[in-house]
């Protein structure tokens, strides 16, 4: 080491998270989860491109439930069940729960955490590679299935919705992401944690009557779907009845609260708390 | 005094990683010695705020450590563990590492690429960390701790996984580093590389500091001590009656392949030895151990003294 220069100013939390995104994405894009990503989204795509061969060959008409369906409307079904049901909450869980325990598992951790920037700002940083990182596999599949499904000459009268669904499908990854990055951040066994929320509690509480469905992020997501919710089981028509959709603007407001006071308080979690790597 | 402990102690659960240590080090270099599982890796952590002190305080550079993100602008910390992202190359992981500290990207580039060279990866810095050897992942760890132009470089385990050449070219560069004002806090299990650094140690064991100061008070307190040297040899009983002449020996047991001979006068004994086996007298010796290399054999002695 030569002469010590003059450092530069200090990290602030926005430039750290920042610099921390840009270290994180290429990792995440390129880790064995993105295969598990791609699979999870490629079957919809590989679904679509059945119907589409099914629908040009004018042999049998696409039917759900028996009724004769056209392409904007299994596009719209898909979306619900592909995507709003499995995927995106999915996804939070799988990513969410690993934003901190991926770097800990792999002790690289150390590196991040003895710089000069704040650990939230870390937590943040990847959070952001996260959403980018799945926001650029699981919207082209959302386009492709859409440009598969929907005929050209209903594109235009389509096209709102369609842009509606990538909006909210981003924003389902922005919430759950962020409420599983809470959970990663404070518990001990966070993916179990994660799928019995997604598979159990949301599951649940979107079927009973009251106050319970409005502890999920599934409730706010849904009801910003511009697609009739498909009635493809016992528990889909229960909860097509019981439905009380709120406002589009206090889904909006509501989900966008979960993400900050969750990211927040995940922040504040990785700050105060110890990570004893294993030797 | 670039770290100062005072009555401090972690615990992890029920047990104890280090126990009420009180200690200061000074600018320079300073080797923190003990065996594995002494209580070094937690004392590494502690110091670079990995880890939240469970009693007493820690200050590194005159401020506390834990929650003080700032103070890694003038801490440079190589880790124990082989851990990296493997998939990028040793310039894209050092800059990127660098940028953390607010450098912006070319200066990053420049910062990384001059660390780089100085741990001597130059050749190598395109290549994916994956594809590197031990000894070279451990200078890309070096490259990335020194990078920035720390104050204060600290190094746990820094020399391991290197061959003999790239050791020593490693501890001409930690002392020209302490020369040119980089203070240096490094561990090590291996009593002769921290011998080779500095004369300054702390010695640690089940948690607690046992002894600070001079390497050489260290090394006098073991030679007071018999040195055990292990002899493989075909002709045991012959090499036993050879060497129960020479007056520093204390006592002699046989074992299957050899024999086990305790010396007060090691440096004697093992020129005595090596005549043996030059001469062939005794037959061939095949191979001359010694367990008081082991570190925790020195702390048996330490702590009976």
């Amino acid at each position: 080491m030569t002469a010590r220069p003059s450092l530069p100013a200090l990290p602030t939390f926005v430039t750290g998270a920042v610099r921390v995104f840009s270290l994180s994405l290429s990792e995440m894009l390129w880790s064995r989860r993105t295969v598990f990503l791609l699979l999870v989204t490629g079957a919809p795509v590989f679904l679509a491109v059945v119907a589409r061969i099914v629908q040009s060959s004018g042999i049998v008409p696409l039917r759900v439930n028996g009724v004769a369906v056209d392409g904007a409307s299994v596009f719209g079904m898909m979306i619900w069940v592909f995507f709003l049901r499995f995927i995106i909450p999915v996804l939070g869980v799988f990513y969410g729960t690993a934003l901190m325990a991926d770097e800990i598992e792999d002790r690289t951790i150390t590196y991040l955490f003895t710089r000069p920037i704040r650990r939230g700002a870390v937590l943040v940083g990847k959070y952001l590679a996260y959403l980018v990182c799945t926001s650029l596999v699981v919207l082209p599949s959302v386009v492709l299935v859409y440009f598969l499904l929907v005929p050209f000459s209903q594109v235009a009268r389509t096209f709102t919705s369609f842009a509606i669904d990538l909006g909210l499908l981003a924003l389902g990854l922005a919430a759950y992401g962020a409420l599983f990055a809470l959970v990663g951040a404070a518990l001990k066994r966070p993916l179990v944690s994660g799928l019995v929320f997604v598979f159990g509690w949301e599951q649940v509480a979107l079927l009973v009557p009251g106050y319970f469905r409005r502890f999920t992020v599934a409730h706010y997501v849904q009801a910003l779907v511009p697609h009739a919710m498909p009635s493809d089981g016992v528990a889909s028509l229960l909860q097509s009845v019981l439905t009380d959709n709120p406002p589009a603007l206090v889904c909006l407001l509501v989900l966008a609260g979960i993400v900050g006071v969750t990211l927040w308080l995940a922040v504040s979690a990785v700050e105060s708390r110890e990570y004893v790597l294993d030797q | 005094m670039i770290v100062a402990a005072e009555h401090l102690s972690k615990w992890y659960g029920q047990v104890s990683g280090l126990n009420d240590v009180s200690v200061s080090v000074p600018p320079g270099i300073t080797g923190l010695l003990g065996p594995n599982g002494a209580g070094k890796s937690t004392f590494m952590k502690l110091v670079t705020g990995q880890l939240r002190p469970s009693k007493g305080q820690v200050r590194v550079l005159g401020e506390p450590i834990w929650g003080n993100p700032a103070l890694f602008q003038r801490i440079g910390f190589c880790p124990e563990q082989d851990a990296f992202y493997d998939r990028m190359t040793g310039r894209e992981w050092v800059t990127a590492l660098v940028g953390l500290h607010g450098f912006d990207e070319p200066a990053a580039a420049d910062a990384a690429a001059r660390a780089i060279e100085a741990v001597d990866l130059t050749e190598a810095a395109d290549r994916k960390i994956g594809s590197y050897s031990k000894g070279m992942r451990q200078r890309i760890k070096m490259a990335q701790a020194i990078a920035h132009q720390p104050e204060l470089l600290i190094l746990d385990e820094p020399l391991s996984g290197m061959d003999p050449i790239m050791r020593r070219r490693t501890v001409r560069q930690i002392k020209d580093w302490a020369r040119a004002g980089t203070s240096v806090l490094v561990s090590s299990h291996i009593l002769h590389e921290v011998e080779a650094m500095t004369s300054n140690i702390l010695l640690i064991n089940n948690g607690r500091i046992v002894a600070e100061g001079d390497v050489h008070h260290i090394r006098d307190l073991i030679d007071e001590h018999p040195h055990t040297v292990s002899i493989r040899t075909t002709h045991p009983h012959a090499v036993a009656r050879e060497l129960l002449s020479d007056e520093g020996v204390v006592s002699v047991r046989f074992d299957p392949g050899g024999l086990v001979v305790e010396t007060a006068r090691p440096d004697a004994f093992y020129a005595r030895v090596t005549d043996l086996a030059a001469s062939g007298q005794c037959g061939p010796i095949s191979e001359i151990t010694s367990p008081d290399d082991n570190l925790q054999a020195v702390f048996k002695y330490l702590v009976k003294a």
